[in-house]
């Protein structure tokens, strides 16, 4: 584990050629060449579906490549397992976490151990973690529950937890997707000590351009299963890596003329308060009221309240105060069915857990807000022919890559998913929209599409709450802005007043009100 | 695995047909068959003969089938009991309690009449014994409502409030049959009071109407889960309840109506095999047997994947195997418990078969190529 790196005459430290992989119906990767340094950060750019996941599924030993090889130190080497991986010294951190959420940090970080096989001695371990964790800087609890832990801090255990068992080439998948901005500053923080001091070799697979220029060395783009471009990250722009990921120019949609004039308030929103599951009080008392044809813009760093505010609206999380009216009649206490029924569409942030059931159809997941339908429930019979052949409208309609609609949701990528989702919520015409953190963990051109459908739900005289950390597509996409901090709405901004850097303050705290006082 | 020029390797299965399932199921059982060959040994006759006993007895013997069926619809309702709020993602272990409930309901109305001392039916008895079969299904539906409501409105864990009231059922039937008991027999032998011959349930070439109402809900619960919007909604809250809440679905009332119409078929089950099964048409002294009996109906749902349809073959087997082995273990000198041992046996290569199910072994050539040279620039850069 303490064997130093050294590059060997000239071959790349790890590298896989020719890997190619066909799952049904698709070549995720074709002739794929990759060559990473030690000691270095190497970004795998690629979009939704470009096939990096599955390039580090294989050199991790999670699947086996159809063609080629992967080569350490210019050896080849046979990786039929995560076991056969870990011997070699590479380890993976998943996008999502694999963490016992009831056990403790060493508890996680012990499982499936070698050492835990048999006898365990967690003394000798909490020795062991405790001194990697001083040598490769990394502050973590080892008796805390997992589930007392922040995203950031779970990100971290499974770090550690790979370099626990002996990994000196550590695969990130998405390490930032679920992280809120100072979290990723900490983790850049963190890795760049881990490669520059400790001479640990960094894969990182990401969609996130900021990510890739901040971070690595090297960053090899994938389009559609191949290798695009592999460049020196200083030798790269964002625009020009953008331009490899898609084979084109995109331009973001953008709202170009706020609503004008005063629309009838369709969303009366009064001093809503509400606990989150730890019991705190999250929500502290917000007022607004979301007209017809208009995008309110809630911008805030997650864990403001904003997460539980939606949940309200949405039914799932009874309020602790104040009240809710939709078409001035009391909404507050309506139940989820109540509210699709009388046109309030939601589309969680949470797609695999909340929004979809992983191993119903396409079909089944659109009849989730279907099923109440007296359309498509004749004789309290479910229409699947009918649901059928929406489901293949909205694959069409909303670009969903999907072979056939009775594909299990799980074989579906996050982009593609959510595009479902949406098109499904879409499908139902809601009056009122809404939409927690609709582009989290897309891709640039998978979320170009769904703002643009925001859009034009807006345009057809919906009101839609759109809930985001992204303070670019707040601003690009909002009629107002309301900075959301600690529980509570700084502000309601219109548009023309909602500059950047004052929203952005406002997420972090800041009050005009107070700065006007001083 | 390396084999000559080709590479073996077992890798997750992605597609699957029935006739696989069946397969499957088919040879799951001929396993069981050969490992519990082993138990037949001292058997006189060998193990082939000991089968031969077995099936002849199950399947063959006009008797013997009989018992077969008796048995097979005892258990299907027993399966579908347990089947419903499975597919919702809850357990019932509480078939004996519903069984139990169900029994003491159907005898209640006769007890109410009169108990031993009913000799002429004071209505028509075709109304009778349908008043009976219906207080059976209520007495199991009311019962299991009970875990139902707990684990809806408190979150109280459904497993443990049935299997309490298991043990709290058992003892309740011991204190309504045994001496000094309302539901006591005329004589007092540690057993309930029999059936006036008018109450008996409608017979054809022996058996009991409970058959048509078991194959019946056989096809039904399969449409019901298939086609219905409720079985949509089943089927959602039981793989994801959060999604399923989000959906609309109410998580307070889908849990109470899983048990309602699981604890009805458990209900109906005790009907069955206490007031319909010739020969019985009493709450024996050894119902503790029947109970244990009803929990043949989770392995029967397990096996059958939650399909109504496919648990009749699996039910009419394991009623077969446990009333065969009992009498091969009588006629042929056999060590106590060979019948429970082969439905054990039988449950672990089910069980078994399942998860060897989910993989299948993939041949590949195992071609070396040659390591190519380094590849000098990739596409661009």
């Amino acid at each position: 584990m303490t064997t130093s790196v050294e590059p060997a005459g000239g071959q790349p430290f790890l590298a896989a050629r020719g890997i190619t992989k066909r799952f049904p119906g698709v070549l995720a990767l074709d002739r794929v060449d990759l060559e990473v340094d030690a000691g270095r950060v190497h970004a795998v750019l690629g979009q939704n579906g470009a096939g990096k996941t599955t390039l580090m599924n294989v050199l991790f030993g999670l699947v086996q490549p159809d063609e080629g090889a992967v080569y350490l130190r210019g050896r080849r080497v046979s990786i039929r397992s995560p076991h056969d991986a870990l011997a070699l010294g590479i380890g993976m951190v998943h996008q999502t976490r694999r963490l016992v959420a009831a056990h403790t940090v060493l508890e996680n970080l012990l499982l499936g151990h070698p050492q835990a096989r048999g006898l365990l001695n967690p003394r000798r371990a909490r020795r062991e973690v405790e001194a990697l964790c001083a040598r490769y800087g990394i502050a973590l609890d080892l008796g805390a529950r997992v589930w007392q832990l922040s995203e950031g801090e779970k990100q971290w255990v499974e770090i550690l937890k790979a370099l626990y068992l002996g990994a000196r080439i550590l695969i990130l998948d998405e390490p930032t997707s679920v992280l809120t901005p100072p979290e990723v500053e900490r983790l850049l923080a963190g890795l760049r000590t881990l490669v520059r001091e400790q001479g640990v070799t960094v894969l990182l697979v990401t969609h996130k351009l900021p990510i890739v220029m901040a971070l690595s060395d090297t960053v090899t783009v994938l389009r559609a299963g191949r290798v695009v471009a592999r460049l020196p990250t200083r030798e790269a722009t964002e625009e020009r890596l953008v331009a490899h990921m898609i084979g084109r120019d995109i331009a973001p949609p953008h709202l170009t003329e706020a609503a004008g004039g005063e629309r009838p308030a369709l969303l009366r929103v009064e001093e809503l308060a509400a606990y989150n599951d730890k019991g705190v009080l999250a929500l502290r008392g917000v007022s607004f009221a979301l007209r017809a044809g208009e995008i309110l813009g809630i911008a805030g760093v997650t864990g403001n309240g904003q997460e539980e505010l939606v949940q309200v609206l949405a039914g799932l999380r009874p309020p602790a105060g104040g009240r809710v009216l939709l078409d001035g009649a009391e909404a507050t206490w309506w139940p989820p069915l109540e509210r699709w029924r009388r046109g309030i569409g939601y589309i969680p942030a949470e797609r695999v857990e909340v929004a979809s059931i992983a191993p119903f159809t396409l079909v089944e997941n659109t009849a989730l807000t279907f099923h109440f339908d007296p359309a498509f429930t004749p004789r309290a019979l479910l229409d699947y022919p009918g649901l059928e052949r929406l489901t293949r409208e909205i694959l069409t309609t909303y670009a969903v890559r999907a072979p056939h609609p009775h594909v299990p949701a799980q074989h579906l990528s996050g982009g593609n998913l959510q595009k479902l989702i949406l098109g499904r919520v879409l499908a139902r015409r809601p009056r009122v929209l809404l939409a927690h953190l609709p582009t989290q963990g897309l891709d640039v051109e998978a979320a170009a599409f769904v703002r643009g459908r925001l859009l034009d739900a807006r345009a057809a005289g919906a009101g839609v709450l759109l809930v985001s950390e992204d303070l670019d597509e707040i601003l690009s996409l909002s009629d107002r802005v309301a900075p959301i901090y600690e529980g509570r709405l700084v502000a309601v901004l219109p548009r023309a007043e909602a500059h950047p850097e004052m929203v952005g303050a406002m997420m972090a705290g800041w009050r005009r009100e107070a700065a006007a006082r001083s | 695995m390396r084999v000559g020029p080709y590479l073996l390797t077992v890798e997750p299965r992605r597609t699957s047909s029935p006739l696989h399932g069946v397969l499957t199921a088919v040879v799951a059982i001929v396993v069981a068959l050969v490992l519990s060959s082993v138990l037949f040994l001292p058997a006189e006759g060998g193990p082939l003969h000991a089968y031969r006993v077995v099936f002849a007895y199950a399947f063959a013997d006009r008797y013997g089938f009989l018992a077969t069926v008796h048995r097979a619809i005892y258990l299907l309702l027993c399966t579908f009991a347990f089947l419903v709020p499975f597919r919702a993602g809850l357990w019932n272990i509480g078939l004996p309690s519903q069984v139990y409930a169900g029994g003491l309901a159907a005898f209640a109305v006769p007890a109410l009449l009169g108990g031993p001392d009913l000799t002429t039916p004071p209505v028509a008895p075709g109304l009778l014994v349908l008043v009976m079969a219906v207080a059976g299904v209520v007495g199991g539906a009311v019962l299991a409502a009970v875990a139902g409501l707990l684990r809806a409105r408190l979150n109280v864990n459904e497993i443990l409030v049935t299997m309490m009231l298991n043990s709290i059922f058992f003892w309740l039937v011991a204190y309504m049959i045994k001496e000094g008991g309302p539901f006591m027999s005329a004589t007092g032998e540690g057993e309930g009071f029999s059936l006036p011959s008018f109450l008996y349930a409608p017979l054809w070439a022996g058996v009991p109407v409970t058959a048509l109402l078991a194959v019946g809900a056989a096809v039904l619960l399969d449409g019901l889960f298939a086609r219905t919007a409720l079985g949509y909604r089943i089927r959602a809250f039981g793989l994801n309840p959060q999604a399923a809440r989000y959906g609309g679905i109410d998580p307070l009332t889908l849990p109470i109506l899983v048990f309602v119409v699981g604890g009805a078929f458990g209900g109906l089950a005790g009907y069955h095999y206490f007031a319909a099964v010739p020969g019985v048409y009493k709450i024996p002294g050894n119902y503790g047997y029947y109970g244990d009996l009803a929990f043949y109906g989770i392995i029967c749902a397990l096996i059958a994947r939650g399909s109504g349809v496919g648990a009749v073959p699996v039910a009419l087997l394991f009623a077969g195997l446990s009333l065969g082995a009992r009498l091969a273990q009588g006629q042929l000198h056999l060590p106590f418990g060979v019948d429970y041992a082969l439905l054990g046996l039988l449950m672990m290569t089910f069980v078994a078969s399942h998860v060897l199910y989910q993989y299948q072994p993939v041949w590949r050539p195992a071609a070396e190529p040659a390591a190519p040279p380094v590849s000098a620039d990739a596409a661009e850069g």
